[in-house]
């Protein structure tokens, strides 16, 4: 069974990338789902100063959950069996290391995530994944 | 004022004070969110809100002490080795001091107390770096006050991106403020005296030396304290098994 990893993000261009998934399974292959939210980690002194660090964590886990509630929703509706998955790290690396930790055969993602403006200024973080990832990626129009 | 404005001084200490303002003020609404996350629906909007409107007025009152203060001699020196240690306490990965824990309060009060202490904390050295770039230019402390506002209300999740995106941000931030560290203290009203003869490029020198030395401690103490390669950290994760699976 081909292992897909699905970076979510929560924006319109993650849930496309859903749409296209559930559109296709029809026909292609059986295909085992991951969803993988990754969180920014907060790690401004100020936060870990004020905060402990599980309660840093469960607002990790909020977002996360938060991120990837649509993706779901898609999912759940469509009848499909998927694993989700909230990490926390620098994306890109995070989105990488967890496909080759589990073994992914390939990652399929947006080609970008919610902001056209972080977009523009930062670049993508679908570029550094299929620059650095050792396995084939999917870009999602 | 006007003079002040048509010489590259003032513009180079706009763009520092963004910058600064950027650097220092990304975490401050994480910090809100963060304190009002146990708080009732309602209730978290009431507290971000007097948490931002906290932020904002303990800057104004702390950026007005520190300007009188920073006309003290001595007071400059203390101000500039404040700001060496927040720049390298900028390029520490992860504040290895664990929490006070002052949190996790389900009450709108005990939140609001957690945001203005935090806010507090946040704003003092967001309020040195700025005071520090305006050399005492009234003009450029309200700009830097004004700029850091939307930068508390919207800017944390565009900040977070950009410090993962771009890592460099943040060793050139830390240099940054050592390189305003380095001015300051020079400026000081005891070492002027002694400056005062001296060529115009000491003052580069020692902003220079202010940054490279920030960089460098920075850049050790984090090398000292990074954990070995991370694993992918998972914190939660599940499974749903679908109904109309291998159709």
């Amino acid at each position: 069974m081909l292992k897909l990893l699905v970076p979510v993000d929560g924006s319109a261009n993650s849930d496309r990338v859903i749409d296209h998934l559930i559109h296709d399974r029809a026909a292609g292959e059986a295909t085992e789902l991951h969803l993988l939210n990754v969180q920014i980690p907060v790690d401004s002194g100020h936060a870990r100063m004020f905060f402990s660090s599980s309660d840093v964590e469960a607002y990790h886990r909020e977002e996360g959950q938060q991120a990837l509630k649509t993706a779901r929703e898609k999912l759940d509706a469509a009848g499909m069996t998927y694993t989700w998955h909230v990490a926390v790290g620098p994306v890109a690396g995070t989105i990488v290391g967890f496909a080759h930790e589990h073994a992914c055969d390939r990652i399929v993602m947006g080609e970008h995530g919610s902001s056209a403006l972080t977009h523009l200024l930062l670049g993508s973080v679908a570029s550094e994944v299929s620059r650095s990832a050792s396995v084939p990626v999917m870009l999602v129009k | 004022m006007l003079e002040a404005a048509l010489t590259g001084g003032f513009w180079i200490s706009v763009l520092q004070i963004i910058a600064i303002d950027i650097l220092l003020g990304g975490d401050n609404a994480i910090v809100i969110a963060l304190a009002c996350r146990r708080l009732p629906e309602k209730q978290r909007r009431q507290g971000i809100l007097w948490g931002v409107a906290g932020a904002i007025v303990l800057r104004v009152i702390l950026i007005f002490f520190a300007l009188q203060l920073l006309a003290i001699p001595f007071l400059k020196i203390v101000g500039g080795l404040l700001l060496l240690w927040i720049g390298v306490k900028l390029l520490q990965p992860e504040g290895e001091h664990e929490n006070e824990n002052v949190a996790g309060s389900a009450h709108l009060l005990g939140a609001i107390r957690t945001i203005i202490i935090a806010d507090a904390v946040m704003s003092l050295d967001n309020v040195i770096a700025v005071a520090a770039a305006a050399k005492g230019d009234l003009t450029l402390v309200i700009f830097g006050i004004l700029v850091s506002i939307p930068i508390v209300v919207w800017g944390s999740k565009f900040v977070l991106k950009l410090m993962d995106r771009l890592p460099i941000v943040i060793t050139f931030g830390g240099g940054l403020l050592g390189w305003i560290a380095g001015d300051m203290l020079l400026g000081d009203a005891i070492v002027t005296p002694y400056v005062e003869g001296l060529p115009g490029w000491i003052k580069h020198a020692a902003s220079l030396a202010g940054a490279l030395s920030v960089v460098a401690i920075g850049i050790w103490l984090a090398r000292r304290t990074a954990q070995p390669m991370a694993v992918v950290e998972v914190v939660s994760s599940g499974r749903h098994v679908g109904s109309e699976d291998g159709k």
